[in-house]
């Protein structure tokens, strides 16, 4: 088995927006994708959850499309698309036939270049509140909805810019203006902030040409300002403890480790221990607390790659009816230090490099996510080859690496716990935040 | 040329690449069991789809769940290989082995190297002939299903789900149950039966394995003759089978079911009634008229609901098609305040679908996307596969993927209007909602869309 190397033109256009090309023609298929060097890491205080309401906007039509005709093309063109916003970064993608290729590329450049045109305060109410409506229905509304922020907190201290949620706090949104808007667009939805990923069923030659002609005069914003240092300690220096009441039937424990960046090579050797800790049936956390102890329910254990000082590794594990949430809790824990005492066997190591090996190709054979991976490692390591080499890094990864990993990250001083556990009756609701917009 | 001047220049689409769904072949084994291939040049994956035609809709009532549970015991110890060991095996060929049941089908599924397929299968037989279902792991199994059942309760999307489809079909229709089987059938579900569930269902004559990537060099046939060959052995003879699954309506007017969760900051919605089966002759019609009313980025429901009132960060319509009739739903999940105008404009966006013809452009943008899209769908030999699969289980014409386009691009704004009145009707949309009854309950009694019944779920405690 061995996986086809994806080839791929790199270069910078005049204003700076970097293109990557990738041509390839297995399906009549092509995909755009286009990443902003903007997260949720560049809000300040008192407007969180802005630069994910920004991209809402993105859709509400820009100088020469209507609200909504954004999509209204895409679809009608054959094509799929979508946004997403994280705490490092923002994209947009269309995956379309490739001979609407050109449709895609005029669709983006126009917001990049004319979205103020068509901004106005409707369109911005509106998606502020289908943005609060996502708020409810995917944190707010769910048992155990809240997790990830609450690990974020504690993972990240107070003034750090991964410290609070990119889907931000109701006050924040409601206090999103127009002017908001305009300013955030005017400093990073510039050229040089942006890489272009196309790839698929493409003619080079004819990308170029098209990038140039649509993105080519959108001028650059020089005055882009910088991040502040984000470097932390490699650890939290304490363990951290938090018990939730919630409207849950079965406790959860939720772990969070400071882990090394994204690009370390630490931080691949976390990626195969946790295929390892549980990837599976065949996983120790998976064997030993659910299959063997039966304490648990269900186990995860998996890392979230960042690249602002440190990234996040962690894992879940519902308890049982009946058992002891602190049982539990040791035997999660046991398991993680094992890891950092000895070294793991021969045929662990084989059977998750294996497997990595496999998820790595069934990924690759999309072409929208060939350019989203080409897109990605552009903007957050400025190392587009990366897409050829993270599969080499992945099995390159020894026993002794993830000992090593393990006893740095995994350990007790550098540990959240957090643990949802059953209301009472009378606690019951006490948690929601909001009623209505 | 200024660049408002070459951005007011929309550009118009090249010419399309040709594209044919790709080709398959058939050969029939002995056993009955069909072997289909489909070859899907210079991808280093191959997918494997082992599908029998009997599913959770095909079992006794008062042992549902047994289908599933068979499925998901499968992977706990074989003859040959006891415990994981099974697991392990797969892990170390880079493939994991997924044994599943939906209504409709009992599946096995893996991905795999080509260089590995003829080990993978080996596996892959093993693991559909020779289960032991160990006691201890079974029960286990059993224990996690009701354990399931309780978070289901707390989840208001999974419960609304739950809840829906229990109030639109009867009491003998399989569809109304939960797939999965619940607190009373589930602890019925012992070693024995989940045997006897595993005898019925390996059938060679209701089953076919579809097998897709880059197969040159491969004489699959001939693998699975090597590997399947022999499945099922002698007793298929003497199975029948399975009917039809009942599906038929509970309700026979306008209800309103809502489900109270104190403190919800959202109401979950789903509104609908017993649709269609796959069979349905106007399938077609009533994909182009669900893609309008709620299928597209920009159908009408999402327009109204989310694009202008803001009530959602997402609504969706459509049909569930299995092998009987599945259920119709409008689905969402809205903001407590906006419960009422949502109904209210969920129900309108209904009417509107029925007696208002479609105008030509929603016709072209629902045909377009549906055609257009189709190529997309099938980039990779594991959506080639599972397409193939799906024409398989619905006993499907083998022309009906390459026929979809051209059938989608005849449908007509009156056959799109003659596929909304036939299929969606409001004298018995059932209307089930999870969310804080004491904020909605006196704007929905005066909305009166119909008979109103308040549940109050004990709160799920885990002992």
């Amino acid at each position: 088995m061995t996986a086809q190397s994806v080839r791929f033109s790199d270069e910078r256009l005049a204003n700076g927006l970097r293109l990557i090309v990738s041509e390839d023609h297995l399906a009549p298929v092509a995909a755009v994708c286009i990443w902003y060097n903007v997260g949720s890491k560049h809000e300040v205080e008192g407007k969180t959850g802005f630069a994910h309401l920004f991209e809402h906007v993105m859709f509400q039509g820009s100088g020469h499309v209507a609200k909504a005709e954004h999509m209204a093309l895409v679809q009608a063109a054959g094509g799929t698309m979508n946004g997403t916003t994280w705490l490092d970064r923002t994209n947009y993608f269309e995956t379309v036939p490739s001979h609407q290729l050109e449709l895609a590329l005029w669709l983006e450049a126009d917001r990049m270049a004319t979205l103020l045109d068509a901004l106005n305060q409707e369109n911005l109410d509106n998606q502020r509140s289908v943005v609060k409506n996502e708020k409810r229905s995917s944190y707010d509304n769910r048992p155990y909805g809240d997790w990830f922020h609450k690990l974020q907190e504690h993972v990240f201290p107070a003034e750090h810019p991964y410290h609070h949620p990119t889907i931000g706090s109701m006050e924040d949104l409601d206090a999103a203006s127009l002017e908001d808007v305009a300013a955030f667009f005017r400093t990073y939805y510039a050229p040089n902030n942006a890489v272009l990923a196309v790839a698929g069923d493409v003619d080079p030659a004819q990308v170029r040409k098209w990038v140039e002609l649509y993105f080519g005069d959108i001028p650059a914003n020089r005055a882009i300002p910088a991040l502040g240092d984000m470097s932390l300690p490699a650890v939290l220096g304490a363990e951290v403890r938090e018990v939730v009441e919630d409207r849950v039937p079965l406790p959860r424990h939720f772990f969070a480790f400071r882990a090394p960046i994204l690009g370390d090579p630490r931080f691949d050797a976390l990626e195969v221990a946790a295929q390892i800790l549980a990837g599976g049936k065949g996983s120790r956390l998976y064997r030993r607390l659910v299959r063997d102890e039966k304490i648990a329910q269900d186990v995860s254990f998996f890392s979230l790659g960042l690249i602002g000082g440190a990234s996040i590794a962690a894992g879940q594990a519902t308890v049982r009816p009946g058992i002891d949430p602190a049982v539990v809790e040791r035997a999660f824990e046991e398991e993680l230090e094992r890891l950092g005492r000895e070294p793991v066997t021969d045929d662990e190591l084989v059977r998750a490099r294996a497997l990595i090996e496999t998820f790595e190709l069934e990924a690759l054979q999309r072409t929208d996510e060939r350019a989203d991976r080409l897109a990605m490692y552009a903007t957050l390591l400025d190392d587009p080859d990366m897409i050829n080499r993270q599969l080499g890094r992945y099995l390159a990864v020894t026993a002794a690496d993830i000992q090593a990993v393990a006893a740095e990250v995994l350990r007790p001083d550098n540990r959240v716990v957090l643990t949802y556990m059953p209301a009472t009756e009378t606690a019951a609701g006490a948690t929601d935040e909001e009623t209505a917009a | 040329m200024t660049l408002d001047e070459i951005l007011s220049a929309r550009p118009s689409p090249g010419q399309p690449r040709k594209y044919e769904f790709p080709r398959f072949e058939r050969t029939v084994l002995k056993s009955g069991l069909q072997v289909i291939t489909v070859d899907v040049p210079n991808r280093p994956l191959v997918s494997a789809n082992l599908l029998i035609r009997r599913g959770a809709a095909d079992e006794p009532a008062d042992l549902a769940g047994a289908t599933i549970l068979t499925a998901r015991a499968m992977s706990e110890g074989t003859r040959r290989y006891p415990g994981v060991e099974l697991i392990e095996a797969g892990e170390r060929l880079g493939a994991t082995l997924h044994v599943d049941a939906s209504w409709d089908a009992f599946t096995v599924a893996v991905e795999v190297a080509a260089s590995r397929l003829g080990a993978a299968l080996e596996l892959l037989a093993e693991l559909v002939e020779n289960p032991t279902f160990p006691e201890p792991d079974v029960a286990r199994l059993r224990e996690e299903r009701l354990n399931d059942l309780l978070q289901v309760k707390a989840d208001p999307r999974r419960r609304v789900d739950q809840a829906f489809t229990a109030t639109i079909y009867t009491p003998d229709s399989p569809y109304g149950r939960s797939a999965g089987g619940d607190e009373e059938s589930v602890p019925r579900l012992t070693p024995e039966v989940l045997r006897a569930t595993h005898r019925t269902v390996l059938d060679p004559r209701r089953a076919a394995i579809v097998v897709g990537g880059d197969l040159a060099g491969l004489n699959v046939p001939r693998l699975v003759e090597e590997t399947l060959g022999s499945f099922g052995g002698e007793s298929a003879a003497h199975k029948v089978a399975p009917a039809v699954p009942v599906a038929a309506s509970a309700v026979d007017r306008p209800i309103v079911r809502f489900y109270h969760r104190p403190g919800s900051v959202q109401t979950e919605l789903r509104i609908g009634h017993v649709g269609l089966s796959r069979s349905a002759p106007d399938f077609h019609a009533v994909q182009v008229m669900s893609a309008i009313l709620g299928g597209l980025f920009n159908s009408r429901l999402q327009m109204n609901l989310r694009e202008e009132k803001g009530y959602t960060y997402g609504i969706g319509a459509g049909f569930d098609m299995r092998r009987g009739a599945g259920p119709f739903s409008v689905r969402t999940a809205v903001q407590t305040a906006a419960t009422v105008p949502s109904i209210t404009e969920s129900l309108l966006e209904l009417r509107r679908i029925r007696e208002t013809a479609v105008t030509a452009a929603e016709l072209a943008a629902a045909r377009d996307y549906l055609v257009g899209v189709f190529p997309l769908r099938f980039e990779t030999p594991g959506a080639v596969v599972g397409a193939l699969g799906g024409l398989f289980v619905h006993e499907l014409p083998d022309d009906e993927l390459t026929r979809y386009r051209a059938e989608v691009e005849a449908v007509t704004i009156d056959a799109v209007q003659q596929a909304a009145r036939d299929h969606i009707h409001m004298d018995r949309l059932a209307i089930v909602a999870v969310g804080d009854a004491d904020a909605v309950t006196a704007e929905l009694k005066a909305a009166a869309f119909g008979e109103l019944e308040f549940i109050t779920d004990e709160l799920p405690v885990s002992e």
